[in-house]
């Protein structure tokens, strides 16, 4: 008996969650029959099982729809297409700004360790010329800086686009629809690009129209209540439309990037 | 040897798509679009995650349609693509955290679990949502992975151990074992 129960035990939880057919099925109804441990194990885990059914996600609606998704993935694959890249060149365009990355901690570093080993200075000594030359540090300042503006232009991009979309519905009679996600998440956003400009506004002087086209369209969705009428996210949509600040997002992103 | 595909099937639009034909991307897409999204939020437990899967799920599929072989259905050939894609986003996603939040001693789910509510019950606004993600999250990825294919997408064992490239009787041996935990983790929360 105690055999057959280590025996079944795994085919309960099966049985359970559906996954047994045929024989197998038979079998292990007729072993829960017999076998008062399994029946009652069997119990708990379809006790488990309703649970688990009850999870919403089972009956989560994506947020965008199906049209605005495959223009998206139409656009990936635009992408891809203009870009093709080689084993060759992928390896590059990952090694060579690892290496550059490298070479400055080197640069930066190699005066210390060297201090370590190297016997102390006589007095009156001048101090070490810096290593790395500050135009150097400055190029790299700039390419984090108009990364970030691109990574936070991209993701203000989605926003926008999620938002206008199709929201769902919070008071259908009234012709409300939720954008409590977008609205929180804009204000994120506009926390990051009070960040961004702090860090490096030459960098990023280029797209300053850009940047501050996006921020005002964030601020006016960050200013909306959670349900509101839809009208009111038609009218930004149009908004949005009528500055082609979509286009206008993916081709300074792309600049950015370089 | 292959039966011609009907038109507008999944296999049709699968090889108009391995010939370049991109309009045959929308039909493919409204057709598999809402039930891989809820595969890729069943393991993700993140909207925004989930959207951006299924994305490069499709992009995937456009790029890889010429590989399909045609001696498995289109359905789970798109769920294989999507589960595999969501593991690699949350693999990526971990390594990320352990790179940049400096965790305390023991679980790191364990933390996430007692403190502030989680992402995915301000999400999907019940508390339900959040402790069953927190039992997902302490989860091996490949026990996570049997589990959301069996349990939300209906998948057979076969197609799982097909999917997850693994043998069938791991498969089963992982289910159980995925929902042991499940279980003790659920009841842990409950308590």
């Amino acid at each position: 008996m105690m055999f057959d129960h280590l025996r079944y035990g795994p085919r309960m939880t099966l049985l359970a969650f559906g996954a047994l057919e045929g024989r197998e099925r038979a079998a292990a109804e007729r072993h829960a029959g017999s076998c008062a441990r399994c029946r009652s194990e069997l119990e708990s885990l379809l006790a488990l099982r309703e649970e688990l059914r009850a999870d919403p996600v089972r009956g989560a609606e994506p947020a965008l729809p199906v049209a605005a998704l495959v223009s998206r993935v139409e656009a990936r694959i635009d992408e891809n297409l203009a870009r093709p890249r080689s084993p060759w060149t992928w390896r590059l365009g990952v090694a060579l700004p690892v290496a550059a990355a490298a070479m400055v901690v080197i640069a930066l570093l190699a005066p210390r360790i060297a201090s370590r080993f190297a016997p102390a200075p006589a007095p009156g000594v001048a101090d070490e010329a810096p290593v790395v030359s500050p135009e150097a540090l400055a190029r790299l300042e700039r390419n984090v800086a108009r990364e970030q503006a691109a990574r936070y232009l991209n993701d203000a991009g989605d926003v926008l686009v999620t938002m206008a979309a199709a929201p769902a519905d919070c008071d259908r009679k009234d012709e409300r629809v939720d954008v409590g996600q977008a609205s929180a998440r804009s204000r994120e956003l506009l926390a990051r690009r009070a960040l961004l400009l702090e860090s490096g506004p030459q960098s990023v002087a280029s797209a300053r129209p850009v940047l501050d086209d996006v921020e005002q369209a964030l601020r006016e969705v960050a200013s909306l209540e959670s349900c509101v009428r839809r009208r009111d996210v038609e009218r930004l949509r149009q908004s949005v439309e009528r500055r082609q600040l979509l286009l206008r997002i993916r081709l300074m992103t792309r600049e950015l990037e370089g | 040897m292959q039966s011609p595909a009907e038109p507008g099937s999944d296999r049709d639009l699968l090889h108009r798509l391995a010939a370049g034909d991109r309009e045959a991307l929308t039909p493919l897409m409204e057709r598999h679009y809402r039930r891989l999204y809820r595969l890729a939020l069943s393991y993700l437990r993140n909207p925004d995650d989930a959207l951006d899967a299924v994305q490069e799920t499709f992009v995937k599929t456009f790029q890889n349609a010429a590989r399909w072989d045609g001696s498995s259905e289109a359905g789970p050939w798109l769920s294989r693509i999507t589960i595999n894609v969501a593991i690699d986003r949350y693999r990526r996603d971990k390594r990320r955290q352990a790179t940049f939040t400096p965790l305390a001693e023991g679980d790191h789910d364990e933390t996430i679990a007692a403190g502030e509510p989680s992402p995915e019950r301000r999400t999907f606004g019940t508390e339900l949502a959040g402790r069953i993600a927190s039992a997902l999250r302490v989860l091996p990825e490949k026990q996570r992975a049997v589990f959301v294919l069996r349990h939300y997408q209906d998948m057979s064992l076969e197609e799982i151990a097909e999917s997850l490239e693994m043998s069938l009787g791991t498969v089963k041996s992982t289910l159980h074992r995925a929902v042991l935990r499940l279980r003790e983790r659920l009841q842990g929360v409950r308590a």
